[in-house]
């Protein structure tokens, strides 16, 4: 009776929730899959056609390669500065740390429309040449307050007395940063550069200002291509970088396990 | 020996006073780089927002400030707040059966984090795929129901990008609350809406803070959402943004500023009520 | 008044809680004491309704309220942590109950009331996170009775407080229930809280009941080993029970002559175990026998000094370690030689 009850109260959530989570999802690889022109779902019979014309396409294997660069960088970058900050920022004593950490938080609240925008015209200023390293600087602006977030919130849990047992066993501050605080943080620092590196991939709102013609990135050209005209190729496309990603992030799991 | 005892006690206070300034130094590195590449960019920005040529100092913000761009700012308040709600609704929904009810509630967690691993723009592609007319919506139904190029195509998708963000928060907040608690209510003799009403709800209010905070910021900053599933009427200030900047940088820089301002401005009011670096800690 | 019968609770493959019956009458104050994870919290729970057993039903003032909702059965429980709202002041969680039953009479008043039987009448106005450990088991307390409960349940009420706040609680607590005059069944792990408080003592072990009593009853009259070890201190002997010419436990080479009562009546040659408790022991500095009958010779390994009193560990002959009592001005020392000799109606058979 309550059974029931819980059902009928709960099953439409379950239902409209998930669908909305991932029919996206399963329809952008079933189109991906139809023997059709236009990007239906298959009905009648399955084809990998949309993967062989994709990877004879040498503009779409460049801009994987870009977009596989771009994210890996950013995943470098972001993960250092990230840790950095985050380390400073558990350890020391300062005043206003709460005001100075939402701060960090700012390129997560202006939206990345004023981000790729702002980049653009001060990266002309200073000079920072237009192509990747504009593209990375900014994605790894984009990605840090995740890094932060991640690596901080295990850094506060960090029991510093492990530190102590290092330096009266004998190391020195700099040993026992590379023998003991590093190894035990990696894990929350892997999953940090994951997430930068899943952002950076996906990126299309502030990449779009800072792209050059032979730095686009796979976003671009999807974006492209849906204004343009649908092909069930950028089904095929979407799911591959879907599947890059997927790669990716088990990996990062395998890495920091 | 006299040396050496006065030695030792300040060995450990310089280590300490070292310790401490390698962090300071740490934090100053982050912020200095968050300042260089994030925050001096948008003060540029804000520089190259004022005209410094004829007429007023402040002419691209009359411009920003008048007819259609205000009704742009208005517009994409309105949409982030309908996303929000929207949201926060389907969210606390799921949220409190995988909490309280659900069997396999790491699993259905799981299928909420998987989308986020997903860009969101092939997001936003699946969901334009499902109401075009090759999608089975129109090839069921023959109708997308008014969604596809329209507002509720915009909320739609919103929605779907931005629901993990809003169940996360909620459902930590809602699973950290003391079982006993909830056990307590009851034996009190109050019925199950009551002890949601008066116990659950008011105890997982940061969660939904949080989870209102950020969805309501990513839904005002979408650009994809309205470029991909509205009509030209549904554009948002990140669409105007990106239009004007091909043709008046100085507009473009005073839109970025007139829509900054006015989310922080919401989102100052937010903390006042809910340390945002506290609840997006929770993440 | 409270009546569980055949309660069973499993989870999964688990059986935690074994055919349990007993009843409390109108006014009692009853105690289910076991070890952690004997099954006396989860038959708690289900008394509270928390819970659905798998079988079996609980019975409040006649009426089956097995499948009554918790919040139907008007019951008070005073939870292990307190479980005080966070959110509420000390006089709102206090309302809370009087709201949700609907409580008839005056709130305010009832509050009131309650807030001074308590001792906390000039903190109404605080959250339950400025309050001390024992001044939020106090608001916990008169929030479960403040709308007047048919039964009270305490869940182990007092975890969590040091020792002399557990034995001021534990007076208030008994004090406070009979001034109210409410049925109460308590809950705990701590043989002398169960001791001194109860009017009666469900002993449960391993999901199963072991003996109902009051607790002298239980204390002198153990049915069960696990009764006559889990409450106070013993030494035991075990062995076969020879009847010649009065009965004699023969435990390895030594006899202890027991007196078997009527309710204990083993057959002759059956395995016994027999308990007999420190305050029962006499210890003589003399290691003479002086020819009563349950009389060893032992020496002292260890002292624990108690005040007015020592406990002293006397390993006797075959390495048989028994606990007894001293008075402090006997001065013994560790490895004196001693004798200790007990009256064989004191033995405790089971």
């Amino acid at each position: 009776m309550t059974e029931l009850r819980t059902r009928l109260a709960f099953y439409p959530a379950i239902v409209l929730v998930y669908a909305i989570l991932l029919v996206p999802l399963v329809i952008v690889i079933a189109t991906s899959l139809t023997v059709q022109s236009a990007p239906t779902i298959p009905t009648d019979g399955l084809t990998l056609d949309w993967y062989v014309s994709l990877f004879q396409n040498q503009r779409l294997i460049d801009a994987m390669i870009v977009s596989t660069i771009v994210a890996s960088a950013t995943a470098v970058v972001a993960g250092i500065v990230g840790t950095i900050t985050a380390f400073g920022f558990v350890r020391a004593e300062v005043r206003m740390k709460e005001t100075f950490a939402t701060l960090m938080l700012l390129p997560l609240m202006i939206s990345p429309v004023i981000t790729g925008v702002a980049f653009l015209r001060f990266g002309g200023l200073l000079a920072i040449p237009r192509g990747y390293p504009q593209i990375i600087l900014a994605h790894s602006i984009l990605a840090l307050p995740f890094v932060f977030l991640i690596v901080r919130s295990r850094l506060l849990t960090f029991d510093e007395r492990l530190e102590d047992a290092s330096m009266i066993m004998g190391a020195n501050r700099l040993e026992t940063t590379f023998n003991v605080t590093i190894p035990v943080i990696a894990p929350a620092m892997i999953a940090g550069m994951l997430i930068a590196f899943v952002i950076s991939f996906g990126e299309f709102t502030a990449t779009q200002f800072l792209v050059t013609p032979s730095t686009t990135t796979v976003p671009i050209i999807i974006f492209n291509q849906i204004q343009t005209g649908l092909s069930p190729e950028i089904s095929a496309l979407a799911t591959t970088l879907v599947a890059i990603m997927i790669i990716v992030s088990v990996l990062g799991d395998r890495i920091s396990s | 020996m006299n040396l050496g005892t006065v030695r030792l006690p300040e060995m450990p206070s310089l280590s300490m006073l070292r310790d401490r300034s390698t962090a300071k130094l740490l934090m100053a590195i982050g912020l200095g780089w968050l300042t260089i590449f994030f925050i001096v960019p948008v003060v540029v920005l804000l520089f190259e927002s004022l005209n410094f040529g004829e007429g007023s100092l402040l002419e691209n913000y009359s411009t920003a400030l008048s007819g259609t761009y205000l009704r742009t700012l208005g517009r994409t308040m309105a949409y982030a707040f309908i996303t929000t709600i929207v949201c926060l609704v389907l969210a606390y929904w799921i949220a409190y059966y995988i909490a309280f009810k659900a069997k396999r509630q790491m699993l259905m967690l799981g299928f909420v984090l998987l989308p986020l691993w997903v860009a969101i723009i092939i997001r936003y592609f699946g969901v334009s795929l499902f109401f075009l007319p090759t999608g089975p919506v129109q090839q069921t139904f023959g109708t997308d129901f008014g969604v596809l190029f329209s507002t509720t195509g915009v909320i739609v998708g919103l929605t779907s990008a931005l629901l993990p963000f809003a169940i996360l928060p909620i459902y930590n907040s809602l699973q950290s609350i003391d079982e006993e608690l909830i056990n307590a209510s009851q034996v009190l003799g109050a019925r199950p809406m009551s002890t949601l009403r008066t116990v659950i709800f008011p105890l997982s209010l940061s969660g939904v803070i949080a989870s209102a905070l950020f969805v309501y910021i990513l839904a005002a900053g979408s650009f994809l959402a309205p470029a991909i599933l509205g009509g030209p009427g549904d554009f948002m200030m990140a669409n105007v943004i990106e239009q004007s900047f091909s043709y008046s940088i100085p507009l473009a820089a005073a839109l970025s500023v007139v829509f900054t301002v006015a989310l922080l401005i919401l989102i100052g009011i937010f903390n006042h009520y809910a340390n945002i670096s506290e609840v997006l800690g929770d993440l | 008044m409270l009546e569980v019968k055949n309660l069973t609770k499993y989870y999964g493959d688990l059986l935690a809680v074994d055919d349990v019956s007993f009843r409390i009458e109108e006014g009692e104050f009853a105690t289910l004491l076991g070890p952690s994870g004997c099954g006396k919290s989860t038959t708690l729970h289900a008394i509270a309704g928390l819970i659905d057993a798998s079988s079996g039903s609980v019975h409040l003032r006649g009426k089956d309220v097995s499948d009554v909702a918790p919040y139907e059965r008007n019951i008070g429980l005073v939870f292990q942590h307190s479980a005080l709202f966070p959110h509420m002041t000390v006089e709102e969680n206090l309302r809370y109950g009087l709201k949700m039953q609907n409580f008839d009479g005056d709130h305010d008043d009832q509050v009131q009331k309650y807030l001074e039987m308590v001792q906390m009448a000039d903190h109404a106005d605080h959250k339950p996170d400025e309050l001390s450990g024992g001044q939020q088991r106090r608001i916990s307390f008169a929030r479960a009775l403040v709308y007047e409960p048919d039964i009270l349940l305490l869940d182990e009420p007092l975890t969590g407080l040091d020792r002399v706040l557990r034995e001021d609680m534990r007076n208030e607590i008994r004090s406070i229930q009979q001034e109210v005059d409410v049925t109460t069944l308590h809950v705990t792990h701590d043989q002398s809280e169960a001791l001194s408080m109860s009017d009666r003592v469900i002993v449960m072990n391993d999901g199963r009941k072991e003996q109902v009593g009051h607790p002298t009853e239980l204390y002198e009259r153990p049915e069960t080993e696990f009764v006559a070890e889990f409450l106070g201190q013993s030494t035991k002997f075990q062995g076969e029970l020879v009847d010649s010419p009065s009965p004699i436990v023969q435990a390895g080479s030594r006899e202890i002559h027991v007196k078997t009562n009527g309710r204990f009546d083993p057959a002759d040659g059956e395995e016994v175990s027999t308990y007999i408790r420190p305050e029962e022991i006499t210890v003589y500095r003399s290691p003479q026998a002086n020819g009563d009958v349950n009389t060893f010779t032992g020496t002292v390994r260890d002292i624990e000094y108690l005040g007015h009193r020592a406990e002293l560990e006397i390993e006797l002959g075959d390495g048989t370690v028994v606990t007894a009592f001293s008075q402090t001005s006997d001065e013994l020392d560790i490895d004196d030689e001693v004798a200790v000799q007990f009256d064989p109606e004191k033995v405790i058979c089971v």
